[in-house]
């Protein structure tokens, strides 16, 4: 009888399933990729330009920006947390990038960066006590934590109260080396197509980090975590750094998405992101299926065309809604994708 | 020689109850040695005093001489001593091989950054978990099932994967609670083989809880009976068996006699 | 100092009752209730409407603040919750769901009630002046004096009533409290017929001191969650506990930190991210995991 002796480890080859890993990047993968990329950048603006409908490009611009920080919900969900605390962070990276501006004079594209930063520091003092809690818990606790982002910004002197910080200017250029990369925006005749195509540009990074996160070690440990959490003690997880690590990147990504809003508005105040604002980041996630990377980038497009679709209804526009997301509720509370779910069986 | 593991006094009260009341022992390294008694003696919760998971109430766990107890559970396992559940814990959906690759986090040189980044080095880890957790897992036996889904596996499949995670971190004090429950006769003969040949091929110290008598005699260098949280015995199957107090303890309870 | 306990404990006696409401439908179900501000909300209109509109005695609004929110209550438990629980697979199947309830009455009172502040006369005139130290209007003292004697009758009901007791056992043990024959259920119906009642009453007993708007929905929500949170969650002394301190902090907040803006809030969510750091159950709360 040959029973197979434990290796002293280093292994001669890669073994079969090498090229099936999810993590790598397969022919058919990379065309779907080019091709989504064609879609953003090149097709959806000569489609823009050939219908007149410009007005597509602050709905694109504002579905990109929202996929960010629902990303950054969907990467706390897979650590098995219930992220409704989003909206604090999109308004904190707001305001970091509005004070910074006006208040310090910095350039805008210095300020994108910090206020993702900022957002990652502050979701590390806040997260090393709540991260603690599970499930319901969880999503009380980031809940508050929205509100309590809100009457924040009401109260302290440096947001400037309800009024808000208004007038803020375009970003300006961007350049290496004397090099021109970004140009100034105040001198673009269009400045919406350069904000569509930096949100886009943005959207882009963000889901290759996520997806890269989630297709190397990081994201392995964040699943071990999400299923159990002891068990990842016990093979030696710091679960507790681990969980604070995925949370920070989580907020980047909202502060990111809220500095990148800021700059298209022009402006911020205490109401541009509220509890509403959390919850469809979550609905977001759930909509698009938290199994899935891309899920949230799909789950945001639904949800805000479907928002803009009933716009034409007025006052029932958010009736409508609402009835909608409880009869989705009703008919499939295990998210859209749960749909496919019965034929598709296993991983 | 000191031994690598030494309880000392070690005691954990929840509330009224006490769970483990002052037990001691020492292991010596490469010994495999079982922790027996009736239900509900704490046994289970001994082995959670000694992987960290639980803090004591008083006494002490040393690894190689360090205190060990007060640590993170993680910081424990990083030193050497890793524990699997009583409970079929695993991941339930990864496959089996996920299970066990994921389980390799402790032998990783590359940084997270450098695993986001696909280094090399972070690739040639990657390499290495992968044969080293094939390796684990033809060990075990469970080549055939390698990339099914964990949830779908049946009891003693569950059993053999919590042994192969905690073999993945490269254990120095392998704790297993209840590594033969849900196996049929055969099964559990095997996985004493396969336990004995884990010490006498790596060198790895098994300290092991189990019901199944006629296999703990089997496999047992040494071992410690504990009662309502007290140590009662401590010595070679052979002293054990022959033990009054022992012989009392499982008479009194609802046990199966101990015995071959 | 007299002055800050007095308001503290008014104050605390309305956010009881409130996450009174919402610790029960917790319990009983697991579900958090992100409606249960709209449906305070909601309880202060209905009042509005029946004393403001048809001129009808203040006691026959409240009363049809209890009956019209306990019937809301019931019907979201029987026709949305039950089967979202018993369909789905994950937790935030019934927050969203919860959540997609919010939106909803929020939707509802803005086309029934408009976006207006509304409010209805003082139901008692004058103020009590205790020697400048302690002033206080009659109208409050009723109000919170009706607050804590509803407290304490919702006690009672929950020790010494049949009902009460039968949504005891099954808040413990759903399984034990099934086998036992408690009709699971039709406990569950009532529980979230209470809350969401005892939310529409809190309503109607403060629209006659604060007035109330449709963008008070969302804050009181927050507010009833922080309060489990600081008493722990699913316990009744936890909820009456949480209301009372997050009232006592609230009226020291607004007395001290007045001078540097409206940082109460800041403040007490600081106070409890350092507090659950150290009892992450909340004070009443059981240790879990
Ligand atoms: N977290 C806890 N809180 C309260 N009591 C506990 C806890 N964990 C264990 N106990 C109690 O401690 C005692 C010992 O439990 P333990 O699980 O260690 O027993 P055991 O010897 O492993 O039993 P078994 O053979 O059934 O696995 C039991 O009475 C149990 O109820
Ligand atoms: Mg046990």
């Amino acid at each position: 009888m040959t029973t197979p002796k434990i290796p002293n480890s280093v292994p001669t080859s890669f073994g079969n399933s090498a090229a099936s890993r999810p993590g790598s990047l397969g022919p058919a993968r990379l065309a779907g990729v080019a091709a989504f990329l064609a879609l953003v950048f090149v097709a959806v603006p000569l489609g823009i330009a050939a219908s007149g409908r410009w007005d597509f490009y602050y709905t694109l611009t504002s579905v990109a920006l929202l996929s960010i920080a629902s990303a950054g919900v969907w990467l706390t969900f897979y650590i098995g947390r219930i992220n409704i605390g989003q909206g604090a962070y999109a308004l904190a990276g707001g305001y970091v990038s509005a004070v910074l501006i006006t208040q310090v004079g910095m350039s805008f594209w210095l300020t994108l960066p910090l206020a993702g930063l900022a957002c990652a520091g502050l979701a590390v003092l806040i997260g090393l006590p709540i991260l603690r809690l599970r499930g319901v818990y969880f999503a009380m606790v980031t809940l508050v934590l929205t509100e309590v982002a809100r009457l924040s910004a009401l109260a302290l002197p440096v947001t400037n109260g309800a009024k808000g910080i208004t007038s803020i200017p375009l970003p300006g250029e961007l350049s290496v080396l004397g090099l021109t990369i970004i140009p100034d925006f105040a001198t673009l005749e269009d400045p919406k197509l350069a904000f569509y195509l930096v949100a886009v540009a943005l959207m882009c990074l963000s889901y290759l980090a996520l997806w890269r996160i989630v297709n190397s070690r990081l994201g392995h440990l964040c699943r071990s975590l999400q299923q159990n959490e002891e068990l990842a003690a016990s093979i030696g997880v710091n679960t507790a750094h681990l969980r604070v690590l995925a949370y920070a990147i989580s907020s980047f990504f909202g502060g990111v998405a809220g500095a990148m809003f800021v700059s298209i508005s022009q402006s911020i105040y205490p109401s541009s992101f509220q509890v509403a604002d959390s919850v469809n980041f979550m609905l977001n996630c759930f909509l698009g299926g938290l199994g899935y990377v891309f899920g949230p980038m799909l789950g945001t497009l639904l949800l805000y065309f479907g928002w803009d679709l009933l716009f034409t209804t007025g006052q029932y526009q958010m009736l409508i809604y609402s009835s909608a997301m409880i009869v989705l509720m009703l008919v499939l509370p295990n998210g859209l994708l749960s749909l496919f779910d019965r034929k598709g069986g296993g991983k | 020689m000191t031994p690598i593991l030494q309880v000392k006094g070690i005691t954990k009260r929840y509330g009224g109850l006490t769970a483990v009341n002052e037990v001691s022992f020492d292991v010596a390294e490469g010994e495999i040695l079982s922790v027996i008694g009736p239900n509900g003696a704490g046994k289970s919760t001994l082995f959670k005093l000694i992987s960290s998971f639980v803090t004591p109430t008083s006494g002490e766990v040393l690894f190689k001489g360090d205190r060990i107890s007060g640590l993170a559970p993680h910081q424990v396992a990083r030193k050497g001593v890793v524990r699997t559940f009583q409970e079929t814990t695993i991941f339930r959906s990864m496959t089996v091989r996920e299970n066990v690759i994921v389980a390799h986090h402790l032998r990783s040189r590359a940084s997270l950054l450098g695993f986001f980044l696909g280094t090399s080095l972070a690739r040639q880890d990657e390499a290495e978990f992968g044969a080293s957790a094939d390796g684990i897992i033809d060990f075990l036996g469970m080549g055939a099932i390698r990339d099914e889904l964990a949830s779908n596996l049946p009891q003693g499949h569950l059993r053999a994967l919590g042994m192969a995670i905690g073999l993945a971190t490269n254990p120095r004090i392998l704790l297993l609670d209840e590594p033969f429950a849900g196996m049929n006769h055969d099964e559990t003969m095997r996985m004493v083989g396969l336990v004995r040949r884990l010490r006498d091929e790596r060198g790895v110290t098994v300290l092991l809880v189990e019901h199944d008598m006629p296999a703990v005699m089997k496999i047992s260098d040494r071992i410690v009976v504990i009662n309502f949280g007290q140590k009662i015995a401590e010595g070679t199957p052979a002293e054990i068996q022959s033990n009054e107090k022992v012989i009392e303890a499982y008479l009194g309870s609802e046990d199966a006699a101990i015995g071959m | 100092m007299e002055q800050i306990l007095a308001n503290g404990l008014y104050l605390g006696a309305q956010y009881a009752l409130i996450a009174l409401g919402l610790t029960l439908i917790f319990s009983l179900m697991n579900v958090l209730n992100f409606a249960h501000g709209q449906m305070y909300v909601m309880g202060g209109f209905v009042t509005y409407t029946v004393v403001a509109q048809f001129g009808l005695p203040f006691i026959v609004g409240l009363l049809a603040s209890a009956v019209v929110l306990a019937v809301i209550g019931a019907v979201c438990e029987r026709f949305l919750f039950r089967t979202v629980i018993k369909r789905s697979k994950r937790e935030e199947s019934t927050m969203l769901l919860a959540a997609g309830i919010a939106f909803f009455l929020d939707a509802v009172i803005l086309l029934v009630f408009g976006e207006k502040q509304r409010g209805v006369p003082k139901i008692v005139d004058g103020v009590f002046n205790w020697d400048m130290r302690l002033i206080m209007p009659y109208d409050r003292i009723l109000i919170g004096a009706l607050a804590i004697a509803m407290v304490v009758g919702f006690i009672l009901f929950m020790q010494y009533s049949r009902t009460g007791r039968a949504m005891r056992a099954l808040a413990q043990d759903r399984m034990a409290a099934q086998l036992m024959g408690v009709d699971v259920d039709r406990y569950s119906m009532i529980g979230f017929a209470l809350g969401a009642m005892l939310a529409g009453i809190v309503g109607g007993l403060l629209v006659t001191i604060t007035g109330i708007n449709l963008g008070m929905g969302g804050p009181t929500s927050v507010k009833a969650f922080l309060m489990i949170m600081i008493g722990g969650a699913g316990v009744i002394s936890g909820a009456i506990a949480g209301g009372f301190i997050l009232g006592m902090m609230e009226s020291i907040g607004l007395t001290l930190l007045a001078a540097y803006g409206d940082v109460t809030y800041l403040a007490i969510f600081a106070t409890l991210l350092v507090f659950l750091a150290i009892r992450p159950q909340g004070l009443m709360g059981k240790p879990w995991g």
